[in-house]
């Protein structure tokens, strides 16, 4: 489940604008000088650069932020209020007082990589290709919500909505603005299988556009030389290196083979700050791991039972021993550094007396004295799932497992293959499954926590709450994203008593980068985003 | 001959059936769809349901099978569900590079193994022969990921001699030929060790076995008798009748350091078959894997048949033990 993270949507700093003044600059009179390239190292390779067709992976999606541009860009400010919207290839918008209606200006120095200039055509276009069900981007239902799109003018175009909602511009904007006069004469029922095409005729309108790529191996990006900002132009290229060997790939980080290298463990991390050539970058990753628990199933039925689960495990004995006390310990869905975040609440704390004293309150005792508590003759014994190639996890499980017999509950850890385990899992063939969540910017729990989506949806639980529904149904039926505070706090202190999920750690995102390197960091919306600020110290 | 190479054929293409449709039918059992399918909950139901039928997908299992077999015949793979690259391209691209690394590895293994066997048959019981035994079995004992780490440690981060990763230098594209080709041989040779050592052992201990067993045949005790000097003695009545045997393990070795090339290839960066099948595993990219393993199944077959037709002209009698089996 640890691929099943949020989409993070934007990627740029606030306020970059940069003047435009080589916008019309044709290709040929770049600059001739060339910096040696930065070299990051990655486990994955791209795996397209048409969005749209490509499959969903962090790596891909962070990559094309750097060679297309949204319409607007969201900031990873998000800690203190719900995120704003920096001007990307829209230098201003207008939503109408009936928020029915969207307006956006395109700048006037946009430029595609190849000199066309980016205009009204090529949006019609990509929501065109969004919403083709021959395109099938699986993203397309955030389109629905438009009901027409008017292109007023070169340069404007209107959105105009079904109904207005508290993240119609995350809607609107989802997904990049697509090269209609390079890709607009590939039929859309072509599409699955037109990389090459896309890739021939690729142009781009980030700060980037692709030199080389060599599949498997690595890929190149050059500065775009028509690009225009919002944000600060890149001063090299960079090289993306595959490795997809993680052992390997952090001894080639610490020879100095590589300047960056994103997703490293807590281990790693360790090695890394030990290490004097690179420095450590770390950043919230808005998601949390959790147990969750088979609802469907006895004992986990019972909220009691599940809150003394809770009480049992000791979260922060796991950030400290597995994370290095690099995570914090987990209270809900929504993590600690995003503003929708109940003030009030705090994890449960590790209280093994109260978990016994509540289980055998429930029934449990250990009659036998096999150290193992039983309810009518069953013991309490279950099998904690997680999937395999996540070390962390699997060590967790571990961990969990002799947390549990402290008070009786014989917990087996079971390693499964990602896609097996998320079949079982959506099959409701499991006890309780170790796994992570990612969230985005929306904060709509709906599809894990509604009672409408235990059938055949994401809430493969089986939780059902009458309230719980009402906070998520009001969070979507809130007018703007500051109101969807209010039911999002009721849902956290729902969830808090009820541990459906038993909440355990929010994890970091870490990544290591060159020492000398300025202006590189890390958010939870991108790795790479800072690439194009990256500056090499002056040499003496 | 004819008759015998006819039999091979079919019995090539009868397994290469086979394989296809285990592998096939393997795969559609496995837990789980492509990775295309995305397992975002922000994705609807119906959208997922979108996404499967522009895959092709949605169809029966049946039909896609006979779908399957037919294009495969035309020599069509279908298009990469995580690429969307024609599948045959992405094998093209890749299969030079786990060619060229299963073959390095195949001379090293038999370069290097034949003649560690040679040596300890010759001197059987003694030190040498303990010693080439006992480092036979260390190598053979380690997994070829493992071996590749210790190597990659060893000569590419502590002491660095070779490079690490990759197929060549970034810079190599504007180099002359023979830089070029020094440049590959250079990030082939860890990986070729990696795969070749743990072979060079099976085979060392494998050839000092058929060594010391055409050594106690009646022809070469009657070659000791008519007083043939030991060099003679072990090049015609020894080593020359356990060629057969050698070159059919040449055949197997084929398949195992195709087989091997996958984690290898992880490790140091290759973009060879092997990361391709890998890649696709993760993902469940249906039409990748399918043409990764009828490539591979291909060569091992076709290896088989060319060792065989080795062994046959070099031991005729095998051709008849065959048609008696």
């Amino acid at each position: 489940m640890s691929r099943c993270t949020g989409r993070p949507r934007r990627w740029i700093a606030a306020g970059l604008v940069l003047a435009a003044a080589c916008g019309e600059r044709p290709v040929a009179e770049l600059p001739a000088a060339r910096l040696r390239p930065w070299v990051v190292a990655t486990a994955v390779d791209l795996a397209g650069v048409n969005e749209l067709v490509a499959p969903n992976v962090r790596f891909t999606a962070e990559v094309l932020d750097l060679l297309f541009l949204g319409l607007v860009e969201e900031q990873p400010d998000f800690a203190e209020h719900p995120p704003s919207f920096a001007p990307a290839l829209a230098e201003r918008w207008e939503v109408s007082a009936d928020g029915r209606a969207m307006t956006f200006h395109l700048r006037a120095d946009a430029r595609w990589s190849d000199g066309h200039p980016v205009t009204a055509r090529d949006v019609e276009f990509s929501l065109r290709a969004q919403r083709a069900a021959e395109v099938a981007w699986p993203y397309a239902d955030s389109k629905r919500v438009v009901a027409a799109l008017e292109v007023l003018d070169e340069r404007t175009v209107r959105f105009l909505l079904e109904a207005p909602g508290p993240y119609r511009l995350v809607d609107v904007n989802d997904g990049h603005v697509l090269p209609a006069h390079a890709w607009g004469d590939i039929p859309f029922a072509e599409w699955r299988g037109a990389a090459n095409r896309f890739r021939e005729r690729l142009a781009t309108s980030g700060p980037y556009r692709l030199a080389a790529w060599q599949p498997g191996l690595e890929l190149e990006l050059e500065p775009n030389p028509t690009y225009a900002g919002p944000g600060p132009a890149p001063d090299r290229s960079v090289i993306f290196r595959v490795t997809p060997d993680p052992a390997a790939l952090v001894e080639r980080l610490l020879a100095g083979e590589f300047d960056f290298a994103d997703g490293l463990s807590p281990l790693d991390a360790e090695r890394v700050t030990r290490a004097a050539r690179l420095r450590l970058l770390a950043s919230a990753a808005r998601q949390y791991d959790c147990i969750a628990w088979n609802l469907r199933r006895p004992p986990f039925d019972d909220p009691e039972i599940r809150r003394a689960l809770t009480l049992a495990i000791d979260r922060q004995q796991l950030v400290d021993a597995l994370w290095r006390g690099r995570a914090r310990v987990a209270a809900g869905p929504v993590p600690s550094d995003v503003w929708a975040r109940d003030p009030e609440l705090a994890p449960w704390p590790y209280a093994p007396a109260e978990a016994r004293a509540i289980l055998a309150r429930r029934g449990f005792a250990d009659r036998d004295g096999d150290g193992i508590v039983e309810r009518q003759g069953r013991p309490f014994a279950f099998e904690l799932t997680t999937n395999s190639t996540n070390r962390l996890r699997a060590d967790a499980a571990v961990l969990i497992q002799e947390q549990l017999l402290r008070v009786g509950v014989r917990a087996t850890p079971r390693l499964l293959e990602i896609n097996t385990l998320t079949e079982l899992n959506l099959a409701g063939e499991f006890d309780a499954t170790l796994m992570g969540w990612g969230i985005d910017t929306t904060l709509d729990f709906r599809p894990y926590f509604h009672s409408h989506e235990a059938a055949e949806g994401w809430n493969f639980i089986g939780y059902a709450s009458a309230e719980v529904d009402r906070a998520l149904d009001d969070a979507r039926a809130a007018p703007t994203a500051l109101a969807t505070r209010e039911p999002l706090v009721r849902l956290q202190r729902l969830l808090h008593v009820e541990q459906p999920y038993t909440f355990l750690w929010e994890p970091p995102r870490l990544a290591a980068v060159r020492a000398d390197i300025a202006g590189a960091e890390i958010t939870p919306l991108s790795a790479f985003a800072s690439l194009p600020r990256w500056r090499a110290p002056a040499r003496p | 001959m004819t008759a015998f190479v006819a039999r091979r054929v079919v019995a090539g293409l009868l397994l290469l059936w086979l394989v296809l449709t285990a592998t096939f039918a393997l795969l559609h059992l496995l837990p789980g769809g492509p990775g295309a399918l995305s397992e975002d909950p922000r994705v609807p139901a119906s959208q997922r349901l979108r996404v499967r039928a522009a895959l092709g997908l949605d169809r029966p299992l049946a039909e896609r099978y006979v779908r399957y077999l037919a294009a495969t015949a035309r020599g069509d793979w279908g298009i990469s569900f995580a690429r969307q690259r024609p599948v045959a391209e992405l094998v093209a691209e890749a299969a030079p590079h786990t060619v060229t690394l299963a073959g390095a590895a195949l001379g090293l293994e038999f370069l290097l193994g034949v003649p560690l066997g040679a040596l300890a048959a010759r001197r059987a019981g003694r030190a040498l022969d303990h010693a080439v035994r006992a480092l036979a079995l260390a190598l053979w004992s380690m997994p070829a990921f493992w071996l590749g780490l210790a190597l990659l440690l060893a000569l590419a981060v502590e002491w660095p001699l070779l490079p690490a990763g990759g197929i060549a230098s970034p810079a190599a594209a504007s180099w002359p030929v023979l830089a070029r080709l020094g440049d590959a041989l250079a990030h082939l040779a860890l990986p070729a060790l990696a795969l070749g050592l743990p072979a060079a052992a099976a085979t060392a201990r494998f050839a000092r076995a058929v060594l010391l067993e055409s050594a106690s045949e009646p022809f070469a005790l009657a070659g000791r008798a008519r007083g043939l000097r030991p060099t003679a003695l072990f090049l015609r009545h020894t080593l020359r009748p356990a060629g057969a045997p050698l070159v059919e393990l040449a055949g197997l070795s084929t398949a195992g350091l195709l087989s091997g090339s996958l984690t290898v290839e992880v490790v140091f960066s290759r973009p060879g078959l092997g990361r391709l099948a890998y890649d696709a595993l993760e993902s469940r990219d249906y039409p990748v894997l399918l043409a990764v393993t009828a490539a591979v199944a291909a060569a091992v077959v076709l290896a088989g048949l060319a060792a065989d037709l080795a062994q046959a002209a070099l031991d005729p009698r095998s051709r008849t033990r065959e048609r008696h089996d």
